[in-house]
């Protein structure tokens, strides 16, 4: 495909609570087995983009070891493939405040490129997306502009960064951002294409103006001025917005409806992660484990329900898991009763330990923690 | 090209048509055939290869040799992806001689001299591609050069009633071996070769030179190198190995091979307790999903499975669906099995990629003791029809 990549790897690390205490958005663990950013490296393998941009602010290492040598997207760490772009990689910025301001660190590569078109992603709404039908979507149209979106996901209470109302042309009539726009608007999936030399052109003439924010700054702002052209691609399938840790919790329940699985995991774009060589989870001849999802190399000899499990969890005999979310190496003790839990990774529940939080706000235990 | 020294070199005969498996290996190499969930056979070798710090390794394959070749790739998933050595596919290629099959395991690695000299080695190891087992190659290669031996050749103990079905080592109590024996009717000795060797490059090559000279000889290890180096009076060491091995050669071995990697205290541990990790080639698959009416017992599930049925005491691979009401029982359920609603698996290795439709009965359905079971295979992505019953025992 004639395009690149840039992927923003922190937008929302301020809104995700502990999840990103110690880690970049990219990095958060979802599903059993991923990590977010494994949504955007593989919708961009099924398209053939190989080059790209990971811009990244704080919290990094555990992205840079995720990654590794990013051969499980058949990608490489290179010059013209993945190259990681901590802030002031280039000597010409610091540390951003948004993404117009981001890109600027990316310039020169940007500049250095030979590809026509650059897709935009952040790594927080997870979806399988057909990043080649974007692409043509956005050479047919010949807009300035494509933002990819998703209906039904605006409902007038969940803050949008941007959401745009199109007319029955698919022409954008309205635009909010940072709002909570209602049903009839679509939610903007973070994801952008744009031709190169526009790109370069907007970076260079919005952030030494003191501009920053790619949304407001400069989609919104040339949007009310008339000045910028836009298309609108509909994802058509399934797109979990992890903007909040409230929304990182039901995402992941979510992922127990087999309609949300086949649109994520068994589509036209496959999800590839990080391998990690862990045997088959063993299950124990107690274990009861309904309506989960569960990683490999798990030991389950308790009980678990509407939960999901990732790599390496230990349930001791006894243990009772239910609505919970619980992250690689952490283990649960014989005879401790735990729901509506979100446990980060390598935590210790003793044994006969009750930690009960609601459905509406989980209880968070910190990574490493022995409770 | 220059080639970096290497202590040691492995040669991994892989080319084993293991018709004993039957159906299992009709278009795959038995090294390839998938074991304990997420791996392949091969993957033991490798492994204990790459946790040996040995990092240069030879695959001999000749029988069905593609879906082999296209597993082991480049050999990063073993990290074997080393500029300095790493893993080669090595099918027996046409010289300027004319193209030869591999004649016998000697041959094989005869005609793979060029490979092996590049490297200069000290010691050659030579693996077979059908055990299953967790050893640590080093220790071996440490006993080998500090007795100075020529060949050091693993060896297990093995009941004395059962050592005239194995290649038999008879030894003197330091260890040195005086005498090689086949299948011997009256065993001197309990200590059963692994097909596992270590030779001194240079005596080996020397040997394998002479051995495709002589016109008579099988050109195998057992039959051929072995004596001929015991006669010419070279040192050969036997290898006491105490660990968990089994030749999974048959298809009561293999199936027996994994049912012993069950259980809270399995007497083979894939789990990892002792720290020693099995690597494979992993699919992109997500996580598993145990529905509302899943009860799994006392068994290895593996990533990419949607579960809805009953599994005991079973292994189910990576990529399996299991309808609601369907049962499975001391079964290996190899990669890709669809097994439909109200399916029954009883003593069964289901190959890869087959469907069960729904109602089919596989097995044993009556109660019998269970070693006098006999197991049911279901060949590759075979179709076995609704409401249809397998016989215990039966191929198909």
């Amino acid at each position: 495909m004639n395009a690149m990549g840039v992927i923003f790897s922190n937008i929302y690390d301020s809104s995700m609570g502990d999840l990103t205490d110690h880690r970049t958005s990219a990095a958060i663990p979802f599903g059993g087995r991923y990590r977010q950013v494994d949504f955007a490296l593989s919708n961009m393998a099924k398209a053939d983009i190989k080059h790209l941009a990971i811009i990244t602010k704080y919290n990094y290492e555990s992205l840079m070891l995720h990654l590794g040598s990013c051969a499980e997207w058949d990608m490489t760490l290179e010059e013209n493939g993945v190259v990681l772009l901590p802030p002031y990689a280039t000597g010409h910025t610091g540390v951003y405040r948004g993404k117009l301001e981001a890109l600027y660190t990316a310039l020169v590569m940007l500049e250095l490129s030979k590809e026509d078109y650059v897709v935009l992603t952040d790594t927080s709404v997870l979806a399988a997306v057909e990043l080649r039908k974007a692409i043509q979507s956005h050479i047919d149209s010949g807009c300035d502009l494509t933002v990819i979106c998703k209906d039904g996901q605006c409902d007038g209470k969940r803050e949008q960064t941007l959401a745009v109302l199109t007319d029955e042309n698919g022409k954008v009539t309205d635009m909010t951002v940072d709002f909570a726009a209602t049903a009839e608007y679509s939610a903007s999936m973070g994801m952008f294409v744009i031709s190169r030399k526009l790109l370069m052109d907007i970076v260079r003439s919005t952030v030494p103006h003191g501009k920053y924010h790619w949304e407001r700054d400069f989609i919104q702002a040339e949007f009310l001025k008339k000045t910028i052209s836009l298309n609108v691609y509909k994802h058509p399938t399934v797109a979990l917005f992890n903007e909040s840790a409230a929304e990182y919790y039901e995402n992941s329940m979510a992922l127990l409806d087999s309609k949300v699985r086949k649109e994520l995991f068994h589509s036209e774009v496959p999800i590839y992660t990080q391998t990690r060589n862990e045997v088959p989870a063993f299950y124990g001849d107690n274990a009861k484990v309904n309506e989960c999802i569960v990683a490999d190399g798990c030991k389950l000899y308790g009980q678990c329900n509407r939960s999901v499990l990732f790599r390496e969890v230990l349930l001791e005999e006894g243990s009772q898991v239910s609505d919970s979310v619980i992250m690689q190496g952490s283990k649960v003790g014989t005879g401790a009763v735990l729901q509506y839990v979100v446990l980060d990774k390598a935590v210790t529940v003793k044994p006969y330990t009750r930690l009960i939080g609601s459905p509406t706000h989980p209880l968070y235990i910190k990574k490493g923690a022995i409770v | 090209m220059h080639f970096q020294k290497k202590r040691c070199v492995a040669m991994l005969l892989a080319g084993g048509q293991g018709s004993r498996l039957k159906v299992l290996t009709e278009n795959t190499a038995k090294p390839a055939v998938p074991f304990g969930g997420k791996y392949r056979i091969i993957d033991f070798p490798l492994s204990n290869c790459v946790n040996s710090n040995i990092d240069t390794v030879g695959i001999l394959t000749q029988y069905q040799p593609l879906e082999l070749n296209e597993y082991i790739g480049n050999g990063q998933p073993w990290r074997l992806n080393s500029s300095h050595g790493g893993v080669q596919v090595l099918p027996p290629y046409a010289g300027s001689k004319g193209a030869e099959w591999y004649k016998g395991t000697a041959n094989a690695i005869y005609q793979n001299i060029p490979f092996i000299s590049r490297y200069n080695p000290d010691n050659v190891l030579i693996l077979s591609g059908d055990h299953i087992y967790k050893m640590d190659y080093a220790q071996m290669l440490r006993e080998h050069e500090k007795n100075g031996a020529d060949c050091t050749i693993a060896v297990r103990t093995v009941p004395m009633e059962e050592a005239s079905r194995f290649g038999i080592m008879n030894t003197k109590p330091d260890g040195t071996i005086y005498e090689f024996e086949e299948k011997p009717k009256n065993p001197k000795s309990d200590k059963a070769s692994m097909g596992i060797y270590i030779f001194r490059w240079e005596v080996l090559k020397t040997f394998l030179e002479a051995d495709e000279a002589n016109p008579n000889s099988e050109n195998d290890f057992g039959k051929n190198i072995i004596p001929a180096l015991l006669n010419a009076g070279h040192k050969l060491m036997a290898y006491e190995f105490e660990g968990y091995w089994k030749d999974v050669g048959t298809i009561s071995s293999l199936w027996e091979a994994n049912m012993e990697t069950l259980g809270k205290d399995p007497a083979f541990d894939l789990t990892g307790k002792d720290g020693i990790k099995i690597y494979a080639r992993s699919a992109a698959q997500p996580s598993t999903y145990m529905s509302n009416t899943a009860v799994v017992k006392d068994s290895f599930v593996a990533e990419g499975c949607e579960v809805s049925g009953r599994v005991e005491h079973s292994v189910v691979s990576v990529g399996c669906t299991i309808g609601e009401g369907a049962s499975i029982e001391n079964s290996v359920i190899m990669p890709n099995v669809v097994v439909e609603n109200g399916a029954v698996i009883r003593h069964a290795i289901i190959g890869e990629g087959v469907t069960v439709a729904a109602g089919a009965k596989i097995g044993e359905t009556q109660t019998c003791a269970v070693q006098d079971m006999q197991i049911a295979v279901v060949g590759k992505d075979q179709l076995v029809e609704a409401g249809s019953v397998i016989a215990p025992g039966a191929v198909i």
